[in-house]
């Protein structure tokens, strides 16, 4: 039997540059796409209440950073995508899938919340705010029931099946764990946002901003164990 | 848990997106346990010992003897 240290390594397809890494970039740059988009869209509200017209050098010079600030971050998105699509080769067919769905629920969570965001602004008239997504204005019947159907139905059925067909029990273990010490602070933090409210030291527990800060905590505490 | 998982894969001649397809798992769980990070579980720790024909004691060292299995 050969000795285990006459093994020679060969370690050039390891993994000195996790796929996280990419990932990551793709996803910080897109959110700030989408936060720049909004600040442009912002301050042309602004304007457009304030009289219109031409705009001043100052407001140039702003639009001009905002969509230089879009450019290079729509570069690095371009830039990860494709050292993404070249680790893509060694990747398993299970990663593929998992890739696959996981920008699928990007790409449709985006398009909604880019959606839900524009007709608050749009058709409710609300101000252009960063947290339009999370706004409790009225929508129209028919899109709270197509969303609720994406929300209540879909997404259980694509969970079900990446849970079941998808990952793996490395990523099953650092979802589990995401989903561990999310709950404990979720428990700890809003009865506590919600004592300190009583006794008049916190605004009033916004349901929405809870749900985010959970998910956004389960996200990034289960991205880090599987990456790190 | 310390392992032999990058040298028996080395010599092989393995990918870890190889390894990852043999044993029905992510290139990054491959990675992971190699580094130590994730300690598989029994079927999967099983899986391994039975593809590279080799007691799982040989392969996986929890430090419960002295480090007996550190290089061989």
């Amino acid at each position: 039997m050969m000795d285990l240290t006459e093994a020679k390594m060969t370690d050039s397809d390891d993994m000195a540059q996790s796929s996280g890494r990419p990932l990551i970039w793709m996803i910080m740059s897109t959110l700030g796409i989408v936060m720049a988009a909004g600040a442009i869209a912002g301050y042309m509200a602004e304007h457009s209440a304030q009289g219109g017209g031409p705009l001043g050098t100052p407001g140039i010079i702003a639009l001009t950073v905002f969509g230089a600030m879009i450019a290079g971050l729509a570069y690095l998105v371009w830039f990860n995508g494709k050292k993404l699509k070249q680790s893509g080769g060694a990747l398993t067919n299970r990663e593929k899938l998992n890739r696959n769905i996981m920008l699928g629920c990007g790409i449709s969570g985006g398009a909604i919340g880019m959606f839900l965001a524009f007709y608050d602004v749009i058709i409710v008239g609300s101000e252009p705010s960063a947290l339009a997504v999370l706004s409790d204005s009225p929508i129209a019947p028919a899109i709270a029931i197509l969303l609720a159907f994406f929300w209540a139905v879909i997404i259980p059925i694509v969970a079900w099946f990446w849970h079941k067909r998808v990952i793996d029990e490395q990523e099953a273990s650092a979802y589990r764990d995401g989903g561990y010490y999310s709950a404990y602070a979720y428990l700890i933090g809003a009865p506590t946002w919600w004592i300190l409210w009583r006794g008049g030291f916190a605004p009033e527990p916004d349901g929405p901003v809870i749900f985010l800060l959970f998910s956004l905590s389960w996200s990034a505490i289960w991205f880090w164990k599987k990456y790190n | 848990m310390k392992n032999q998982l990058k040298v028996l894969r080395a010599m092989r001649d393995w990918s870890q997106a190889e390894l990852g397809e043999r044993l029905d798992v992510s290139r990054q769980a491959v990675n992971a346990i190699e580094t130590g990070k994730y300690d598989p579980s029994l079927p999967l720790a099983f899986k391994i010992a039975r593809l590279f024909g080799r007691p799982i004691e040989e392969i996986f060292d929890d430090g419960s003897n002295g480090g007996k299995n550190d290089g061989q």
